[in-house]
């Protein structure tokens, strides 16, 4: 254990990585809550209430901005400075620029939500950001860069450690899809609106090469990083095989950048760009799962942490349906089952399967370990760790299950026949179909609120403790020190 | 898989990092390994079979192929594409025959062969119901009755303000309609627009001050008014105005039957003559054909009272 050595947890940057864990609940609390109330909209309309700001379409890329940008940002934010810093022995190489990346990250998606409400936008879904917002958040990630990077030179030993990979991986891609998506000519410096410089089937394409992207790099690849440290530190054990990792990260890097045209299906993006991407989807399967297998089978010899540790319980279920969803993915992906589900909320349910069942549970687990290691104290309650984790499973079967049953009725009422060959069902049919599954998907979203509510509490309740701690040791010294 | 804490043939890559971090050098499991081998054998053949990729301004076009007739009724085989085979499917699918054999006999039918056929009736009846709900139950409302009374046209009822020949309907799906009557806000006093308002209550049996009305009256018929223009001296309107019969007590504009008191209901009445109308309905021959138009009108004239 030549390098093994840990440095002094006093040196590491540990504020910067607090105040992201912070904001990450907060936006996340507030991202769910925004999408269970337009996931209400859709099941009773009224709810709308003839409010424009509150209206479907401009709270739903709140919803998605708070939760991929705001929520899931954030906690990567926070893990990838703590995990960097720790794999690395280094303090990040600089407090001030880390400092910027919180301020200005934070201040882009407040500035960027509050402008959706008021119909702010650029109209691209998950790249919403209008122009000026599209620039300062460039600037922020080149300066998230700068700090990974340069901490990663500063490690103390020759190998860099397979989560930080993914890091970097991430950070380099999401800098090449936000500034591909977004590239655009404003329509003046005080305009809010931006010309794009694609149009037609190529800004489709663009679309959802950067959409699919989004999802295989920011919500895949980096937290696969968070999974890579998180795992094994919480299990005790090696990672399984570090020839899987490298295969996989590999893999993954090369194939998700070609699947995106599979969200074109059938549509006028020319055949052999669509089943080109068909393809891809097909080989990316395999490396998907070497993911999952690296994370399952770190377990392997301490199964017996499922019935002790509600942690590892969080992490196993994420990596359960990480495994789930990118088996799920592939099939959508092949045309003839698209046709099915294009258009329809199956898509939603797959695309919720990874974001709350992967992203957010990997996410929920990776802090309850993250969490009292900060603050330097326990965790309030373990037994609240049980009611979120419970609340979470229910929510996230009730959500897909829902969106199953809604996604492929409409998709085979829509494609029913009567003995005259004529269309069965009328569209408005299918909606009125949709009511309860959508009811039923609303009340799957509360539950996952709860669940977030919960951890908020329990996470207030550990943080006070954790002060109460520490004041009184330093009373207990300066008692001392009077006495001395 | 074997419990690897006891398997002292794994050897860990030796590094460590953070304390305790280290991995394993497990090898590929086995089934993974050959499972992906398979997907690239699948993808590959995918890549055979179907266009996939770029070459310079073309692309590989794949050995599978599409047959289809085209318009010349020539059989035409290309290599496979989503557009050919959708135009083979709308040739040869099993329910497009079908469906395609009851369009080509109700074409060729008259309105009253289709009318006087079960079959074709049917089969209209079928059709027209997905067909009425895609285009007209937005403002129509499903199944022909809008949800409120005044925005649009009621069709289940036997009031037509157009007329409810089979003939005159299939001419508002066509060419569409314009319903407009002129505000008379810029010609008549409020207090002449309440007399009127009130005599248009008693020509539908509805009480009304009777002062007023005998006043209504002779705005109405009068040239002051010039209502009898459009909707006739009896009040029973014009089809070739689309004006309104005003003494069948159906309301199609204002929502007499949902104001509570009579004062109410002289106030909504009051309001269509201050404000007057204009309605408009699409022409729909740019968007169906006119097999569809024919369909359509035989299923809006069979909704309630077709003339």
């Amino acid at each position: 254990m030549a390098h093994g050595a840990v440095a002094a947890d006093t040196q590491y940057n540990y504020d910067i990585i607090k105040k992201f864990a912070i904001m990450a609940l907060v936006w996340g609390v507030l991202g769910m809550s925004a999408g269970t109330y337009i996931a209400a909209e859709l099941a009773f309309p009224f709810l709308n209430f003839d409010i424009a700001q509150i209206t479907f379409g401009r709270l739903r890329p709140v919803h998605t901005t708070l939760v991929i940008f705001g929520f899931g940002g954030s906690a990567l934010f926070a893990t990838s400075y703590y995990i960097v810093q720790r794999t690395c022995q280094t303090p990040l190489i600089s407090k001030g620029l880390a400092e910027f990346t919180f301020w200005g990250w934070q201040g882009g998606i407040l500035l960027g939500v509050l402008g959706y409400m008021n119909g702010i936008t650029d109209g691209k879904e998950y790249a919403e950001f209008p122009w000026y917002l599209d620039i300062a958040i460039a600037v922020v990630w080149v300066a998230y860069f700068i700090v990974f990077v340069g901490t990663l030179r500063r490690r103390s030993q020759p190998h860099i450690y397979v989560a930080n990979w993914f890091f970097l991986a991430f950070i380099l891609a999401t800098a090449i899809l936000h500034i591909g998506r977004n590239i655009a000519v404003p329509v003046g410096l005080f305009n809010t609106s931006a010309y794009g410089v694609y149009s037609g089937v190529q800004d489709a394409m663009v679309q959802w090469w950067y959409g699919h992207n989004a999802v295989g790099f920011f919500l895949t690849a980096a937290f696969l990083g968070m999974m890579y440290y998180f795992v094994p530190k919480q299990a005790g054990r090696p990672i399984y095989s570090y020839r899987l990792s490298i295969i996989h990260f590999w893999a993954l890097g090369f194939m998700y950048m070609w699947v995106g045209g599979h969200h074109l299906h059938w549509t006028a993006l020319p055949d052999w760009t669509s089943s080109l991407a068909a393809a891809f989807s097909i080989l990316l399967l395999l490396p998907s799962w070497g993911g999952m297998i690296n994370g399952i089978m770190t377990l392997s010899g301490a199964w017996d942490k499922l019935r002790t540790d509600p942690i590892m319980l969080f992490m196993i279920t994420a990596l359960s349906f990480y495994g789930m969803s990118t088996f799920e993915g592939p099939m959508m992906s092949l045309k003839s089952v698209n046709a099915l589900s294009h258009y329809t909320d199956w898509t939603i349910g797959h695309v919720h399967s990874g974001a709350l069942g992967w992203v957010a549970m990997i996410t929920f687990g990776s802090f309850y370990h993250l969490i009292p290691r900060l603050w330097e104290t326990r965790i309030w309650s373990q037994s609240l760790i049980y009611v979120h984790f419970w609340l979470a499973t229910i929510g996230i079967v009730l959500y897909i299950a829902a969106m199953w049953v809604s996604g492929i009725g409409q998709g085979l009422m829509l494609r029913a026949f009567d003995d005259y060959g004529n269309l069965a069902y009328t569209f408005v049919e299918t909606v009125t179909f949709m009511h309860w599954p959508l009811v039923v998907r609303m009340l799957g979203g509360m539950f996952f609120v709860a669940g977030i509510l919960t951890m908020v509490f329990n996470v207030y309740m550990t943080i006070r403790t954790a002060k109460q701690e520490q004041a009184a040791i330093e009373a207990k010294i300066a008692a001392k020190m009077a006495k001395a | 898989m074997a419990d690897q804490s006891q398997n002292k043939a794994v050897q860990t890559t030796g590094h460590a990092w953070d304390g305790d971090l280290q991995e394993f050098n497990n090898p590929l499991p086995t089934w993974w390994l050959w499972a992906f081998y398979a997907s690239c054998v699948f993808t590959v053949v995918y890549w055979i079979l179907y266009p996939a990729w770029p070459i310079g301004d073309t692309y590989t076009k794949g050995i599978a192929t599409t047959t289809f007739q085209n318009s010349k009724g020539e059989e035409v085989t290309m290599g496979w594409n989503t557009r050919a085979e959708f135009i083979k499917d709308m040739q040869s699918g099993t329910e497009a025959m079908k469906q395609a054999e009851y369009l080509k006999k109700v074409s060729a039918a008259s309105y009253e062969e289709i009318v006087n056929d079960p079959d074709m009736t049917a089969f209209t009846q079928s059709i027209a119901k997905v067909l009425f709900a895609d285009n007209c139950a937005a403002c129509h409302g499903v199944g022909g009755q809008p949800a409120l009374v005044g925005l649009y046209p009621n069709l289940r009822d036997d009031a037509w303000l157009w007329g409810g020949k089979l003939s005159q309907i299939q001419h508002a799906i066509v060419a569409g309609r314009n319903g407009y009557m002129p505000a008379f806000g810029e010609v008549l006093s409020n207090e002449k627009i309440d007399q009127v308002a009130n005599y248009v209550m008693t020509l539908s049996g509805l009480d009304a001050d009777a002062a007023k009305a005998s006043a209504g009256k002779a705005i109405f018929q009068g040239d002051e008014g010039g209502c009898y223009y459009c909707h006739t001296s009896a009040g029973t309107g014009m089809y070739s105005q689309g004006a309104a019969n005003l003494t069948d007590a159906v309301w199609t504009v204002a929502n007499v039957p949902g104001a509570e008191t009579n004062k109410d209901k002289i106030a909504v009445i009051s309001k269509v003559i201050k404000d007057g109308i204009q309605r408009k309905m699409p022409a729909w021959s740019e968007r169906l054909s006119e097999t569809e138009i024919k369909l359509l009108t035989v299923y809006v004239h069979g909704l309630g009272g077709g003339q």
